[in-house]
């Protein structure tokens, strides 16, 4: 009796170990959910984005040699990519629930949104020691990525003199055409 | 019993609510009243640097680039910068009474109306500075024009000299300030 006392013990921490703590402070994926939610889209599965010649993961950090400046440290990106989808909404109130669910962990930085094209840029920041983690959610009419990257301190430098151009160039680097 | 509980609390309530708001009577200008105004906009842009970010800004920068040096002094005692820039396609997409929900922040104790610019090309410019004794806590810019709202908040002891340093930087738009010793001659130059 006591011996199967243990085994729940032990199953109920592999249980609370697997499941419960990743999921804690995971806000890339529960932005990715937010978006899936909010607009009823789906993002892209890695082997799909492979197949269309994403980067994704840890080939996204790799730039094609003295064309472009690399931004993400090697491995940090994390993307999710939602193609040709329609993200009709009410932004102000997606702005308001992204805002609220990030805004305990991250610091916004800079959110613009562009009602002609009905473009959505926010791009929020984390101390992570010596290096910083930021995530830039791009939303357009119909496509949206999310990515999140390390910086380094130089990098993030970069960021902060040029918030918007540095954006984009973080979410082009994630997104960067393999067979270009 | 309820009753005189409720009513103690309610006097509590009432005499702190006063101090509470006194003691956040500072440079700091609250924007969200200016949300709604995002539907009608063609481009909306929120650059929001709280103390935290201005700490982590000053990390970063180096002291041998110049430039970088030079931010990094400016906003080393900031406690933030926040802009709210609201673009329309077309005229009187904001009312008076948008305007005025910062302009009565801005007519608070301590605030003084520093410049006051209109132009029929350029719009309205504002600027006005928080006064703590003799020194500036803060820096408020109010720029209209017929399509354009946009409101730049620097919280913290600021530099006049060097503040156009900070434009361009950190999402800080251009505003036109000129250093105190550039004169109309040297952009003739």
């Amino acid at each position: 009796m006591k011996a199967i006392a243990t085994w729940i013990v032990v199953i109920a921490m592999i249980f609370t170990t697997a499941n419960g703590a990743p999921a804690k402070g995971d806000d890339f994926n529960s932005v990715v959910r937010m978006i899936e939610q909010f607009y009823r889209v789906k993002h892209l599965g890695i082997p799909f984005l492979a197949k269309a010649g994403m980067k994704v993961a840890t080939t996204a950090a790799r730039i094609k040699g003295g064309q472009a400046r690399q931004l993400a440290e090697a491995g940090s990106i994390k993307l999710a990519v939602f193609e040709d989808q329609s993200f009709n909404g009410d932004f102000i109130k997606f702005r308001s629930s992204l805002n609220e669910a990030l805004n305990a962990t991250w610091m916004p930085l800079i959110q613009t949104i562009s009602a002609p094209n009905e473009e959505q840029v926010y791009i929020f920041l984390k101390d992570a020691g010596e290096k910083f983690n930021v995530l830039v959610i791009t939303i357009e009419q119909r496509d949206a990525t999310v990515v999140q990257v390390t910086l380094s301190p130089k990098n993030l430098a970069l960021l902060l003199k040029d918030p918007e151009g540095t954006g984009k160039s973080i979410t082009q680097e994630a997104t960067i055409n393999d067979q270009e | 019993m309820k009753l005189t509980i409720r009513t103690a609390l309610i006097a509590v309530v009432l005499i702190l609510v006063p101090g509470l708001s006194a003691k956040a009577q500072d440079s700091r200008i609250q924007m969200t009243g200016l949300d709604h105004l995002a539907a009608k906009a063609s481009q909306t842009v929120d650059v929001n640097l709280d103390e935290r970010l201005m700490r982590l800004a000053a990390r970063v920068f180096s002291d041998k680039d110049e430039d970088e040096r030079e931010v990094k002094q400016l906003i080393a005692n900031l406690k933030g910068i926040y802009v709210k820039s609201f673009e329309f396609d077309a005229d009187g997409q904001y009312t008076p009474a948008d305007i005025e929900i910062i302009r009565t922040q801005l007519r608070g104790p301590g605030w003084t109306r520093l410049v006051n610019v209109t132009s029929k090309k350029e719009g309205i410019l504002e600027v006005y500075l928080l006064f703590s004794g003799e020194t500036v806590g803060g820096l408020a810019v109010l720029h209209t024009d017929d399509r354009e709202l946009t409101i730049v908040n620097i919280v913290g002891p600021v530099n006049l000299d060097k503040l156009a340093k900070l434009e361009g930087q950190l999402g800080i738009p251009d505003l036109g300030i000129q250093p105190k010793n550039k004169t109309k001659n040297d952009d003739e130059k």
